[in-house]
């Protein structure tokens, strides 16, 4: 009896794979090359390049006013990625607010702070320390830092009033001669 | 100098495993020893060369030549010798080296083996290491060459090449700039190169698996060949996994262990279909069961070291393990593709031949608890897998990368491996062929007893949490069971031999070893799972920022901050130490030292607990924040942690029953159970 459960085995046992199995499994496994590869073709493309489109975004300000740059059609965008454990973030704060209080009268100029990985109380205390009175938020997620493709911080793009990648600057500003050198080209 | 002398042997390693791959296809072609023997030659000599490339690297790190670009990135004068020998594995290059130089001495220790009875075998196995070796080695020399030197040319301007361009000087930076200081730690100095060496072990069961496919031997030589280089794999696997927890709670400062980042993923994948293929192959040693799967199984986990390999090195998902972004993302996805493809396409070609020689009887039996056990540990993976890629596949369709967050890994896990747990403690108690529910229950019925004891213990002693009262059950049957096992086993042999209690314990575990050291094995893995309910269920935590002489509460524990002392240490860092005492129901236990320290060449800080450990507990200080002028006082953030340490001492246990199966010995394999119809080969044999 044991003989022949041995052969039944065997009979089931030996049959090949049906097409459609084969099929599947293919089709699994090419699915998952093909995720794999545009993951792969996004990280070698690299950041947005100057004279790009910027995709709009939305920062949500750790006071709780959201900025949606739809809404800032027709500005010039400047956008300071930093990070309250970022040395050299401290070093062109007060610059950032500096040019930020020069342009704010205008009208036509919006500063976007955007703080990187960071907990709230260090980043509050950040803006407080350095008396910041522009837009300041967390990219949550990092979806902003992820669009720009930044590689550290402090690192500041700057879009113009088309909406086109103007500017970028990695590390600090030394100046509020420098921003303004970046900013003023931007404006009629 | 040096730098081309490595440079050299690189490639001449490169042109002899490439040789290696043609011979070994040739032999096979011609059905030619002489060009066999010629490609396991070829294998056996790219292990001295690498080991030449290697040792020139560490010479070149060791003597500080900072105009080797790789010298100057990972290495500066202020750090000690043994972090610049190490630093051969701190970067991307050094590290591909170490990889191929550890892979072509595993795949070199097995040509070296007796093969009159597996020639067959030889020259797929050598294609399968060689490919595997030859890949690494094309990116090594052609995109991330270790030895590559800054120039000056004529002109000015600061060229990085291999060779100087005419005219060009040679450009000498006067110091490097460092080891990432999260990486100077004893625990990351042995934590990759056990990873490594686990990844690359297990590419050692997989060229058999090829071997005996595309030779159509179907028997289970190729698994009888491999079994100690899979439990040498794992265990290497396992303790890198380990110590890297033990590096991330000691270092990374967030209190945990395990965060599910995609790295560790990557590293833990491969370890859930290792240990299904451990526990399946046994079926097809015994009961001629299982071929396919265990084809399957070993096909996964090549692809997923593979795969594991490249979300280090790629930068396809953010982790805090990456290396910097890198052109070989493209080269490792080529070889990916075309080594599932192959393994896939083998394994249908070879499908119909790869059928069982029984059948299962009975849905209680060990093999039967034993495929349980293995899917739920592909029900593990499939959580972690799409867990770990789900970033790219919303990224795909929302253009946005959203990453899935612990509480997902651990609600869907859970489950799964609270399940595991009770499977544990019933399928050694099953046997093979053949049990009922009444065999199990007669065995079973005095350890569960014991551990409804134990529960209803802790809930006398307050613990109120269903999950972790059955997680308490759960451990505490799987504990009473394997004690009961190794009484069972340990009395019986006394009655039979008369042995004293000490020499029984250790004949019986010396004539099995699989057997009792797998049951070590399952000891530790519970002793974790202690440790792992303790920190997940019952860990609390409290922050404040208090002046010199105030106090934190935590529970049972008190916190005082005294004393905050700001220095420079001589090996180029600042450190910040804060002294506290602890003391616990108002008595005073001890005095610990959190500190930060910041690295100079880097800017980068660093945050060190100070932890008080006992069976019970942990109490984790971490010092968070100070005013510079200490006038409001210092931020601690404080964890109690109970039980974490049974995770660790857990993990010795897991190691110490590893080492007991994997010992090697003399003895001949018991005979297995079914007896192989048409086979040739005697089923007696020693492995190796």
């Amino acid at each position: 009896m044991v003989e022949e459960r041995i052969n039944n085995a065997e009979k089931t046992n030996r049959q090949t794979l049906p097409r459609w199995v084969v099929g599947l499994v293919f089709a699994v496994l090419i699915g998952f090359l093909v995720l794999i590869g545009l993951g792969l073709r996004r990280t070698q493309e690299g950041p947005i390049v100057i004279g790009q489109k910027v995709p709009y975004f939305e920062l949500k300000t750790f006071d709780g006013e959201v900025y949606h740059t739809q809404q800032m059609q027709g500005k010039v965008i400047v956008v300071n990625f930093w990070a309250s454990w970022c040395k050299p973030c401290e070093q062109e704060a007060f610059e950032l607010e500096e040019a930020w209080q020069f342009y704010k009268p205008r009208g036509d100029v919006v500063f976007l702070g955007v703080d990187y990985v960071d907990t709230e109380p260090e980043a509050k205390a950040f803006i407080q320390q350095f008396g910041l009175t522009y837009p300041n938020g967390p990219d949550l997620r990092t979806r902003i830092s992820q669009m720009f493709r930044i590689q550290g911080v402090p690192e500041t793009y700057i879009i113009d009033r088309e909406g086109r990648l103007a500017f970028v600057k990695k590390g600090p500003f030394l100046s509020v001669t420098e921003i303004r050198g970046a900013v003023d080209p931007l404006l009629p | 100098m040096l730098a081309n002398i490595g440079f050299g042997v690189l490639v001449v390693s490169f042109i002899t495993s490439l040789y290696g791959i043609i011979a070994s296809i040739i032999g096979v072609r011609k059905n030619s020893l002489a060009w066999v023997e010629s490609a396991r030659k070829a294998m056996q000599i790219t292990f001295p060369l690498i080991t030449i490339v290697a040792l020139a690297i560490i010479l070149l790190l060791v003597t500080g030549q900072y105009q080797v670009q790789y010298v100057y990135n990972v290495t500066s004068s202020t750090m000690p010798l043994y972090l610049k020998i190490t630093a051969l594995w701190g970067g991307q290059s050094g590290s591909l080296v170490f990889w191929a130089w550890l892979m072509s001495a595993f795949t070199t220790a097995v040509t070296l083996r007796k093969w009159e009875r597996d020639r067959e075998f030889l020259p797929w196995v050598i294609l399968v290491g060689l490919v595997t070796l030859t890949f690494f080695l094309s990116l090594i020399l052609f995109f991330e060459n270790p030895f590559v030197r800054f120039w000056v040319t004529a002109a000015g301007n600061q060229v990085i090449s291999m060779f100087p361009p005419a005219g060009a000087a040679p450009l000498i930076p006067a110091d490097g700039r460092g080891l990432n200081p999260l990486l100077r730690h004893p625990g990351m100095i042995i934590h990759p190169p056990m990873l490594y060496l686990g990844f690359v072990s297990f590419v050692i069961p997989y060229a058999f698996a090829v071997a005996a496919l595309v030779t159509g031997r179907t028997d289970d030589r190729w698994i009888r060949i491999t079994r100690r280089w899979t439990l040498v794999a794992w265990l290497f696997l396992s303790l890198g996994l380990v110590l890297g927890s033990r590096w991330a709670y000691d270092v990374l400062g967030w209190g945990g262990y395990w965060a599910w980042d995609p790295v560790e993923n990557a590293a833990f994948m491969p370890w859930l279909t290792g240990t299904a293929f451990l526990h399946s192959v046994m079926i097809q040693e015994k009961r001629g069961l299982f071929k396919r799967w265990n084809m399957i199984l070993i096909i996964l986990t090549y692809a997923l070291v593979i795969f594991g390999t490249f979300l280090t090195r790629s930068g396809v998902l953010s982790s805090v393990h990456s290396f910097a972004q890198s052109a070989i993302g493209p080269m490792f996805f080529g070889f990916i593709a075309l080594s599932m493809i192959f393994s896939v396409w083998l394994l249908i070609w070879r499908w119909q031949i790869l059928h069982a020689e029984g059948n299962m009887h009975s849905l209680l039996s060990r093999e039967a608890l034993f495929l349980l056990n293995n899917l739920l540990f592909m029900g593990i993976l499939v959580v972690v897998f799409w867990g770990t890629v789900f970033p790219l596949i919303s990224e795909l369709f929302t253009g946005q990368k959203v990453t899935v967050g612990p509480a997902f890994y651990e609600r869907s896990t859970g489950p799964l491996f609270a399940a595991l747990l009770l499977l544990m403690g019933i399928a050694p108690l099953s046997a093979w062929g053949h049990s009922t529910v009444k065999t199990l229950g007669k065995a079973l019925w005095k350890p569960a007893l014991a551990a409804l004891a134990v529960v209803i213990a802790a809930f006398a002693g307050g613990i109120r949490n269903g999950w972790a009262l059955f997680g308490f059950l759960l451990v505490s049957l799987v504990i009473f069971i394997t004690l009961f096992e190794y009484f069972r086993g340990v009395t019986a042999r006394r009655r039979r031999t008369g042995e004293g209690w000490l020499a029984a314990l250790f004949n019986l575990m010396a004539r099995n070893r699989r057997r009792y050291g797998g049951y070590i094995i399952h000891l530790g893995v519970v002793l974790m799972a202690l440790g792992i309910i303790g920190i997940e269920m019952f860990q609390t935590e409290t922050q404040g920022t208090i002046p010199p002489g105030g106090s934190l509460r935590l529970g049972r524990y008190e916190v005082t901050f005294t004393r905050l002392d700001i220095f420079d240490a001589n090996d180029g860092r600042n450190v910040a130490r804060a002294t506290v005492l602890v003391s616990k129901d108002g008595r005073m236990v001890g005095e610990l030292h959190p500190r930060r320290d910041l690295y100079f060449d880097s800017m980068q800080p660093m945050t060190i607990p100070g932890v008080r450990s006992t069976i019970e507990d942990d109490l984790y200080v971490l010092l968070v924040d100070w005013q510079p002028i200490s006038s409001t006082g210092v931020t601690f953030k404080v964890f109690h942690n109970p039980l974490i340490n049974w995770l660790w001492i857990g993990g010795f246990v897991f190691i110490l029953g590893m080492l007991v199966a994997a010992w090697p010995d003399k003895d001949p394999q018991p005979v297995p159970v079914a007896v192989r119809r048409g086979q040739a080969i005697p089923s007696r044999s020693s492995g190796d």
